[in-house]
This record gives structure tokens, sequence and C-alpha cells, in this order.
């Protein structure tokens, strides 16, 4: 660790502090990132060993963020602790259009960087599927952005495996739940690649409107939001519904104009988001089907 | 999340053919350069050590933990030097290795206990792990190692081999080919990938003398095939597993006649099950090795080079 020069706190993420440093010797930026993972008795831990090793093959691709090292240093007693370094990038996707809603020039997000961004972040998503990962946690804090080159990344990854998703983060702040997909909302204990995709349709939307979707502040909220625009779902429409664990009787809404919800969005752009936010999980677009819609046929694809 | 030897990138169940293309170009980084290192000499000589340990510490364990172990160790020792002649060093090694190994394959924690105990030497939980990290670092914690299980299931599927129970019986012996090279120490130097068309090919010879030249032909034309490497490391392999296709023989000839009940069942059991995979591959190592002790224990003893002297060994100490 004495490789590097910590030099500010960029984020808390879910399992504690990131760090931007710099490596002493190649001038290299890297995001330090402390986990729990302490040695026990038994040497290093399996769950470690396998996550970090999982961590370790996702990200070769350019679409998920690089895992560069892992680092252990001696804690007080004695005990090494483990340290993910990755790839540095300068930001993330939620403070990357927050610059375009606040600040001095508010404007929409170009409908080409929406594009783009989602373009990789659906092959970020094909890749983790594809290799049998679901992410669980995607929200626009995970997505990072080197503005510059107009890059998107997928962070946070694998870990979620060994650790189940805490509601409270390590610094007591409530984990977002406006990126949920309902059946994990309503309590469903078998849930696929759709949760995913359900997060990837609600980082679409925001991109678009500048602000969340569905911002919920509980999980009853959180169902809420969704049904008032979506419509309260139906047996015929998700097969299965009532029968999972955490369904109530809900109020009967309708389901709104869609397009409305984001005005800004061109007509394939609503087409594909509309196909991620399927309630049904069967019905959910994939992330590989996704790649094919034609919302992204205008895109310059060799640049990837 | 599980990992498989034959499936090292996902963890689904079934075969992702979407992950073939990455585990093609992940593959390199998952050799081991001993032949190639400055210390070979040294470095044949620790796995000359080392290997026999590994099996010896491991025996009844799923046969893929001390593969696995080994794959460790060989790429831990052409990236680390070691210092030279210390015993006790290669012994924690070897158990860090296994450590790792089972660590990765299931949550068998008792195992390096459980050597310990029975080796009657002791390292502390703390060295052992000074060791497991030493080792993940020089390993960049690649610890789903792609070795040449992982693309068995790749090549049968090019071979368009319709009747399960022969797609099994091929894999089987190809596995079994697969294991007993791991010794050898001149196929290091072949990708894994090569290693596995290579088994591949040699159990059709063995299996399938009649469809063997269009098999060669369906696996040496993938793209992802290089024909020479392929063909020398054939040559390597026909020669490592010599005494494996004699065993086959034996195996024939012993039902033949004399048709002891445990060899009828064993290749009944071995050529038409349609039991889990690792179950018919173990009972296939089971039924070579009892050959084998049995041609060696006879008066043969001389034909073995060192490869199969290991596992005479282990066989021995089980």
């Amino acid at each position: 660790m004495e490789k590097y020069e910590k030099l500010e706190k960029v984020g808390e993420g879910t399992y504690g502090k990131v760090y931007k440093a710099k490596d002493k010797i190649t001038g290299q930026l890297v995001a330090l990132k402390k986990t729990r993972l302490e040695m026990d008795e038994e040497g290093v831990p399996p769950t470690a060993l396998r996550e970090v090793s999982l961590l370790q093959m996702l990200s070769q691709t350019i679409y998920i963020v690089r895992l560069l090292c892992v680092e252990h240093v001696d804690n007080k007693n004695g005990k090494p602790l483990l340290y993910l370094v990755f790839e540095y990038l300068d930001t993330d996707l939620k403070k990357f259009v927050d610059t375009y809603r606040r600040g001095p020039n508010p404007r929409p997000v170009p409908p080409s960087v929406i594009q783009s961004f989602m373009f990789q972040l659906c092959k970020g998503v094909a890749h983790c599927h594809s290799h049998g990962v679901l992410h669980r946690d995607l929200k626009p804090q995970n997505l990072l952005v080197d503005k510059e080159k107009g890059i998107l990344k997928i962070a946070d990854l694998g870990l979620g495996r060994a650790f189940t998703v805490p509601l409270k983060s390590y610094t007591h702040e409530i984990v977002t739940l406006w990126y949920r997909a309902p059946e994990v909302l309503l309590g469903s204990s078998h849930y696929s690649t759709g949760v995913d995709m359900w997060s990837v349709g609600c980082i679409f939307a925001e991109m678009a409107r500048r602000q969340a979707l569905f911002p919920g502040d509980s999980e009853l909220q959180q169902l809420l939001h969704i049904f008032r625009l979506l419509g309260t779902p139906s047996e015929e429409q998700w097969p299965g519904v009532s029968a999972l664990r955490d369904w109530h009787e809900y109020p009967q809404w309708k389901p709104q104009n869609f397009a409305r919800a984001v005005p800004s969005l061109e007509a394939d752009g609503v087409d594909l988001l509309t196909k991620m936010l399927q309630y049904d999980p069967a019905n959910r677009i994939s992330a590989k089907e996704a790649l094919e819609h034609p919302y992204f046929d205008s895109l310059d694809k060799s640049q990837f | 999340m599980e990992y498989e030897l034959e499936n090292p990138l996902t963890g689904f169940e079934e075969h992702q053919s979407d992950t073939i293309p990455s585990l093609f170009s992940y593959e390199s980084d998952h050799m081991t350069y001993i032949s190639t290192s400055k210390n070979r000499d040294l470095d044949v000589s620790v796995r000359r050590q080392a290997i026999p340990m590994i099996f010896q510490f491991s025996c009844n364990s799923d046969p893929f933990i001390p593969y696995l172990a080994v794959n460790y160790l060989d790429r831990f020792i052409s990236r680390q030097e070691l210092p030279h002649g210390k015993l006790w060093m290669i012994k924690l090694l070897c158990i860090s290795c296994l450590s790792l190994a089972a660590k990765m394959k299931q949550n068998d924690l008792s195992l390096t206990d459980d050597i310990q105990r029975k080796e009657g030497f002791i390292f502390d939980t703390e060295t052992i792990q000074r060791m497991e990290l030493l080792i993940l670092g020089a390993l960049k914690w690649r610890m789903r190692s792609i070795t040449p299980f992982s693309f068995i299931y790749f090549f049968i599927s090019l071979l368009k081999l319709k009747d399960p129970q022969l797609r099994q019986a091929l894999k089987n012996r190809a596995t079994q080919i697969i294991f007993t090279s791991q010794h050898e120490i001149k196929l290091l130097e072949f990708k894994p990938s090569i290693i596995a068309a290579s088994a591949l090919i040699s159990a059709s010879h063995e299996l399938f003398p009649l469809q063997f030249p269009s098999f060669r032909t369906a696996i040496s034309s993938c793209i992802y095939i290089n024909k020479e490497k392929l063909l020398d490391c054939w040559n390597v392999m026909n020669s490592t597993v010599m005494n494996s296709y004699e065993s086959v023989f034996d195996m024939i000839i012993s039902l033949s006649t004399n048709n002891t009940p445990v060899n009828v069942l064993d290749l009944h059991f071995s050529t038409t099950t349609s039991q889990s995979e690792k179950a018919a591959a173990a009972t296939v190592t089971i039924t070579e090795r009892d050959i084998k002790r049995r041609k060696i224990s006879g008066s043969d003893l001389g034909y073995c080079g060192d490869k199969s002297s290991f596992q005479v060994t282990q066989i021995q100490q089980c």
C-alpha cells in the first residue's frame, strides 16, 4: 500500500470508503476501495477468494471498471485487510447528469450521449449476464464516466453475491430503492437478469429526464411510484404477481402515457425503455437483445 | 459463485456459447512459463517434489482439487522464485495451493487441518494465510483458472456426435488423458485449448478409430487452433499417455479372457453410464489406476518413468 499516495476521498462505496490515489512510481491514478474482507481463522475467506477472482475475470472488458490488483495491509490487530485497486475515472453518471440539471447552464443531456452511454451500459450488462453474474445494484452512482472520452463503465460489481445487498451502507446512508425491480420489492425469492434490466431502464429514463423516474423513499412508496406510472400490475399482465410474498391489495391505477414521462426521448428510445420496464421479468428485454434494438441503429458502433 | 473447471467463465450450469471467444482470448493469462523460465532446473525440481506431495495430501478428495492445486503451483513457481532446497517451504506451498483450490471448488475448510493432522506437521494459520496471499498476488487473483477442461465441451460440440453415450465416453477418456498428462512438464508450454484438443484427438483415436480422421479434421480446422502446435502437442501427449493406452488394451483383454466382475462393471460404467460426468470420470480414474497398480506391482516397474511413479506413490499411500 506504500505504493500509493492517497489524494482524496471520492466516495462512500456500499462496503467502505473509496479513495482517489496515485501510484507513486508510475503516476497512474487509481481508486482504492477498502473491503471488509478480513482474514479469519481459515486464512483468505472462500467468499473473498471467489468474489475477487470473479471480479478479476469480469473486469477484462472495457465496459467494466478494471480491477488492477489486490493489495493487503495489516490492520491494528495484525490481520490483513484487502484493498481492491481499480482504474480511476473522473466522475460518475449521477454527477454527470447533475451538471446538466444544475449549475449555470441547465440543459438536456445530448441525445447522442444518452444513446452512446446506454449502448455501453447494455454491453457491460450483457457481459456480466453472459458470465452468469447479476449486478443487482445498478444505479447512476455505480456507473463511472470519463467525460472527455465519452466512456461509461460499470463499477461496484461482484461483491454483491457474497454480501447480500445491505439496506444501510457502511455510512448508514439508506441504500437507494429507486432502481429496484418490482419483483425484488414484492419479495420474490427467484429473480434473475431482469432485475438489472429494470435498473437499466430506470437509468435510461433518468438520463432523458435529468431526474429519477421512480424516487421512492420506502419499499411501499417505491412500488406506488411504479404503479402510478405503469398501472397496478394484474395477473394477466404478470402471471403469479399476486402470489409474491409481499403482495397486498393496492389501489388500482391505470397506466399513464409513458412517453410523457420522458418527453425528450425519441420514439425508438421510448419503445426500448418500454421493453425494459415490463412488469413480468420474463417479458423484459435482455441486454443482448437491447443492443440490437433500432434505437441504436443510428449509433456509430465502430468506436466500441 | 461456484467455480467449475469445465465452465470457468460462468455461473451457469449449462455451457454458454457466448463465452467461447473469451475463453480463447483469456487463456494466455493462465499459462505457466516453467519451460522457458531462467530458473528452469530449480522449477523442475520443485515441481518434481511438490506434485507427489499434492496428490498424497489430497487423496480421496474430488480429483479436480489436486488438479487445480497443481495448476496454481505451476503458475506460481514460474512467476516467483523459491529458496532452494527448503523442503518445509515446498510443503507449505503445496498445502496453500491445495487450500486455495479447495476453497475455490467448495467450502471444505477442514482440508488443511486434515492434511496437517495426517501428515504430522503444523503450520499455523497465519503462515498458511501469508503463503496464500503470496500465491494470490503472484497469480494476480486469477484463480478461476482456464484449464484444458474448460474447452472439452466446445471441442466435442464440433464433432457432431449425436449419441450422448458416445459423447460421454469420449469426454471421460479425454478427461482421463488430461489428468494423466498434467505431470508432463513438456506439455506446460502448450495452451490449455491445445491440450484439450490433443486429448480429444487421442481419445477418439482410441475409442472411435473409424471416425478418427474426420474428428481430427474437425478439431484441427477450428479457427482458434494452430495446427502445428496441435501436432506438436499431440506427439508429446502420445508418448505421455502411452501407459494409459496399454491400460485400455489390458482392460479389453481382461474383459475377453478373464472376466473379473469388477472390470466388467467398471468398463460398463465408463462407457455407457448416464450418471454425472464427474462420477463417471472418477470411476475411469480408479479403473485405470487399479490396472496400473496391478501391472506395476507385477514386474514392470522399470518401465515407469518419473511421472508414473508419482501415481504409484500416491496409490500406495492413499
